[in-house]
């Protein structure tokens, strides 16, 4: 009887929550996922297999966002490791009517305004794969290894704050876990606190 | 079943309709920052705390330390009169603010973050100092908007402590005084697998301590999952949260300390676990009953109250608890089908509402009255008097000996006058509304939780619209196939298989009775059942011989001898299970006075203080399961208890004031007094012989 009435409870309030973020696990196979990207070409997590990706959501009115992609370091960091051979894939979850919300003019025009140089730029306005990965915040980033693996997960640095002169001497932990997976050597800080502002996910469903 | 699932995706789509569309951020400043401070000045080496006012745009907030998944804590950048220091941000408990799928902690309107502030010894009286500071802060509704403001105070050195600000000083002290405390808690935490950290927390203040709500809000944002539910489990010495673990576990990690504030029943404290085995007493009561969430959590209008009652009656019509009963119904409606009936089965529709109405509200009415002498009784409470529960197993039986065709009840209303030939009907139906309310009520607790708790705080009137509504939505689906010509015309028309179908639909209602009977056997022993097991059998004779004289009645005979033995059967039956059993291992207690138990203290005896009253279901539970056992009665006596008993079955002042001065609004309550006196320990409001002997262990130590 109390066991029933506590299993109800709970369903009720599993239920009540919605629908959380689920959290891949580090060390564990990454979630697959195939997105449609800012030309409209279809874009799947398992055709860069064997390469160290890196994925990094985004939303073009966040003020931390502006914070990376104002100074140009995210833009710098993206230009280096594509040429070192990493897969950069940007992505946007924000839902339609939100801030970010991203069509494919408008990812474009957004690109090229900012000088974007990832490998490519997915559009994810249902929050799929966002959910999949329990992305929390824009910039929130992820590193997978060239197993397949979740090699790193959380902030970009070790800033979580809005103001630009935050950037001054701040510890680059995705340019630093990329450093690691070069050279072969655990990734010494492999999750830090993602920061940033909140996901604009359909809140409706 | 197609028209229910239709009318739930309605509603629950018309509530989605209603998520805020996409936010215009409209002009700044969202957020109006401005320091004040409690003392209308400062003396040389003196500490006081100056506050950060933040006034925030209503539908906007602001961060707490933690922000939670997004955002980030004010910052202040201090330019101070040489020597002058300023301390950490006394954080005030923060609010749940919930973004889509995420979650925020923060604040809305407006919050004193309380800085302490100390002036040099050196400091000159009369100067002025002035305190200047550069304040960063993210305000966030649905977007997030960075404001960065320019905060400045001139507070006059004073050669004495100057006298609090009339307007700050208490507002501030507030502030302080609310905040989490440093409070004396052990606490641990255990990662169990990917899925769950247990963080279990024990110590004085969470005894007895109110834990429907409890949330713990952890210091650092990589922690724990923020947006996933915490479970509950209570325990008589404090509580057991699962909280879904965040990154700082992942990959068989775990932080060497997981720290932060637990606010519990209006309360707040700092927490800080280490890894290990929970402390003792933080599990075993189970989750506590569930009541609207407090601490930022939205207050549910009247309104959107009723409305989820009306949705919660609906499901309750899927309860397994209440399918029995439908059945019974829909054997009832199936008779009324066709169109020339039509009139009829509205009729019956309408009486099956009213039945279920009703007794909602009738039940509503009862719990309030209770609640309002104090017994500690919660939704579904009828369900956890034994002797209630078995007059239900014993009704059980009887409708199902009805639907076997043993007797019946409709064709004995007709009997009884022609009047009430066409109401008999009508009456069953009632009838069988009442029933349903009264089985499926139970059910309702962990779905209506929320809605229940919140209406039982409110005023009766309130109360009752809730009830109602959970009336409404629990008939409509029936009251609908009633008048809805369409769905009405679908019921197949009557026949031969409508007898069939009766006497199969009494095998649910057998199965409802023995599921009570089960329910019984756990509240009770065997002796007990065995007297409900005798009853079940003298109820069927009852039956039988109602069937007999309906069947000399019918034939136009005198049956009142078979009618009166039916009666005096069912009165036998209903007695056994409800007279109340001799107390066997009944202890003797004292009344307890002020004086008497200041004098067996002045003796150096533990003394177990029993705040009671006949009317209380609880206590009696207690004193029948916990108090009043072998077990309890050797502890009393190998510890030399003294065991008085303070009884508020009628009104007493006295024990009123006793009560309110522990907190308490009425009973049951239980103190321990140890032998080296000092104030009682208060025991959990549900006991079991283990709480009890333990306690009075403690007590004679």
């Amino acid at each position: 009887m109390i066991a029933r009435r506590t299993l109800l409870a709970a369903a009720v309030a599993t239920l009540a929550a919605g629908p959380a973020l689920a959290l891949p696990q580090l060390g564990q196979p990454a979630p697959a996922f195939t997105a449609t990207d800012d030309h409209g070409k279809p874009v799947t997590l398992s055709q860069f297999a064997g390469r160290t990706v890196v994925l990094e959501w985004t939303n073009s009115g966040c003020p931390y966002v502006g914070k990376h992609y104002n100074s140009g370091t995210m833009q710098a960091l993206q230009r280096k490791e594509t040429a070192d051979g990493v897969v950069w894939l940007t992505v946007s979850s924000s839902a339609p009517g939100m801030q970010g919300y991203f069509t494919a003019p408008t990812a474009r025009k957004w690109a090229a305004k900012k000088h974007w140089a990832g490998t490519d730029l997915l559009l994810d306005s249902a929050g799929k794969i966002g959910r999949e990965y329990g992305a929390r915040n824009t910039p929130h980033m992820f590193v997978i290894d060239k197993a397949g693996k979740v090699a790193y997960m959380g902030g970009i640095d070790d800033r979580p704050y809005e103001d630009p002169e935050s950037l001054k001497g701040a510890k680059p932990y995705v340019a630093m876990a990329l450093a690691d997976l070069k050279a072969g050597r655990p990734v010494a800080v492999p999750t830090s606190q993602p920061y940033g502002c909140s996901v604009k996910y359909n809140s409706a469903d | 079943m197609r028209l229910m699932t239709g009318l739930l995706a309605g509603i629950l789509g018309a509530l989605a309709l209603t998520a805020p569309a996409v936010a215009d951020p409209g002009p700044g400043p969202h957020v109006n920052a401005d320091l004040v401070a409690d003392h209308s000045g400062i003396a040389p080496g003196q500490t006081i705390h100056i506050a950060l006012r933040q006034q925030i745009q209503p539908h906007w907030h602001t961060y707490w330390k933690n922000p939670g998944d997004s955002g980030e804590p004010p910052r202040l950048a201090w330019t101070l009169p040489a020597g002058f220091t300023t301390g950490d941000i006394v954080w005030p408990t923060p609010g749940k603010i919930p973004v889509g799928p995420l979650m925020n902690y923060g604040y809305e309107g407006q919050v004193l973050l309380p800085i302490p502030l100390t002036a040099p010894a050196s400091a000159a009286p009369g100067a002025k100092a002035h305190l200047a500071a550069k304040v960063e802060i993210l305000v966030c509704a649905e977007i997030c908007v960075p404001e960065t403001k320019e905060v400045a105070l001139d507070l006059p050195v004073t050669a004495a402590p100057a006298p609090a600000d009339p307007t700050w000083g208490p507002k501030i002290a507030q502030a302080i005084a609310a905040a989490p405390a440093a409070a004396p808690l052990t606490a641990a935490f255990q990662a169990k697998g990917a899925t769950g950290v247990a963080l279990a927390i024990a110590g004085a203040p969470l005894k007895g301590a109110d834990a429907a709500g409890a949330y713990f809000y952890p210091a650092s944002a990589t922690a724990i999952d923020h947006a996933k539910p915490q479970a509950i489990e209570r325990g008589p010495d404090g509580l057991t949260l699962t909280l879904a673990p965040g990154y700082d576990f992942q990959g068989g990690r775990a932080p060497a300390t997981l720290a932060g504030v637990l606010a519990i029943g209006g309360k707040a404290y700092e927490v800080a676990a280490g890894p290990g085995p929970a402390p003792p007493g933080t599990s075993g009561l189970g989750p506590p009953a569930a009541k609207a969430a407090n601490g930022g959590g939205a207050d549910l209008g009247l309104l959107t109250a009723a409305v989820f009652a009306f949705v919660g009656g609906l499901i309750l019509n899927l309860m397994p608890c209440v399918f029995p009963i439908l059945a019974m119904k829909a054997a009832s409606l199936a008779a009324h089908g066709g169109a020339e009936h039509r009139a009829e089965a509205r009729a019956q529709g309408l009486a099956f509402g009213a039945g279920a109405v009703v007794t909602f509200v009738g039940l509503a009415g009862l719990l309030i009255a209770l609640k309002a002498a104090g017994s500690a009784v919660g939704w579904g409470f009828q369900l956890q008097s034994p002797p209630v529960v078995a007059v239900l197993a014993l009704l059980m039986l009887a409708v199902a000996l009805d639907l076997s065709g043993v007797f019946e009840v409709g064709a004995s209303l007709q009997g009884a006058g022609s009047g009430l030939a066409s109401r008999g009907g009508l009456a069953g139906s009632f009838f069988t509304g009442l029933l349903a309310v009264v089985v499926a009520a139970p059910c309702t607790a962990p779905f209506m939780g929320s809605a229940l708790g919140w209406a039982l705080t409110q005023p009766a009137a309130a109360a009752l619209v809730v009830f109602a509504a959970l009336g409404l939505g629990f008939a409509a689906p029936f009251v609908a196939v009633a008048f809805v010509p369409g769905l009405l015309a679908r019921l197949p028309r009557p026949g031969a298989w409508m007898d069939l179908f009766r006497k199969a639909l009494a095998f649910p209602m057998y199965g409802a009775a023995l599921w009570l009977v089960w329910v019984f056997a756990q509240q009770t022993g065997p002796e007990e059942l065995a007297k409900l097991f005798a009853a079940g059998v003298i109820v069927a004779l009852a039956a039988w011989l109602a069937g007999l004289a309906q069947k000399r009645m019918a034939l136009g005979r005198r049956a009142v001898g078979l009618g009166a033995a039916a009666a005096i059967a069912a009165v036998v039956a209903l007695a056994a299970v409800v007279w109340p059993k001799p107390a066997a291992a009944e202890l003797t207690a004292e009344p307890y006075s002020p004086a008497r138990l200041a004098e067996l203290q002045a003796q150096g005896r533990p003394v177990f203080v029993n705040y009671t009253a006949a009317w209380c279901v609880s206590c009696q539970v207690n004193d029948r399961v916990a108090i009043s056992t072998s077990t309890v009665r050797s502890a009393f006596a190998r510890h030399k208890v003294a065991y008085l008993k303070a009884d508020w079955t009628k009104h007493d002042a006295a024990i009123a004031a006793e009560l309110a001065s522990h907190g308490r609004a009425g009973v049951p309550l239980y103190l321990v007094y140890g032998k080296g006196g000092g104030d009682g320990v208060i025991l959990p409001s549900i006991l079991t012989p283990d709480i009890v002997v333990k306690a009075v262990e403690a007590a004679d130590r």
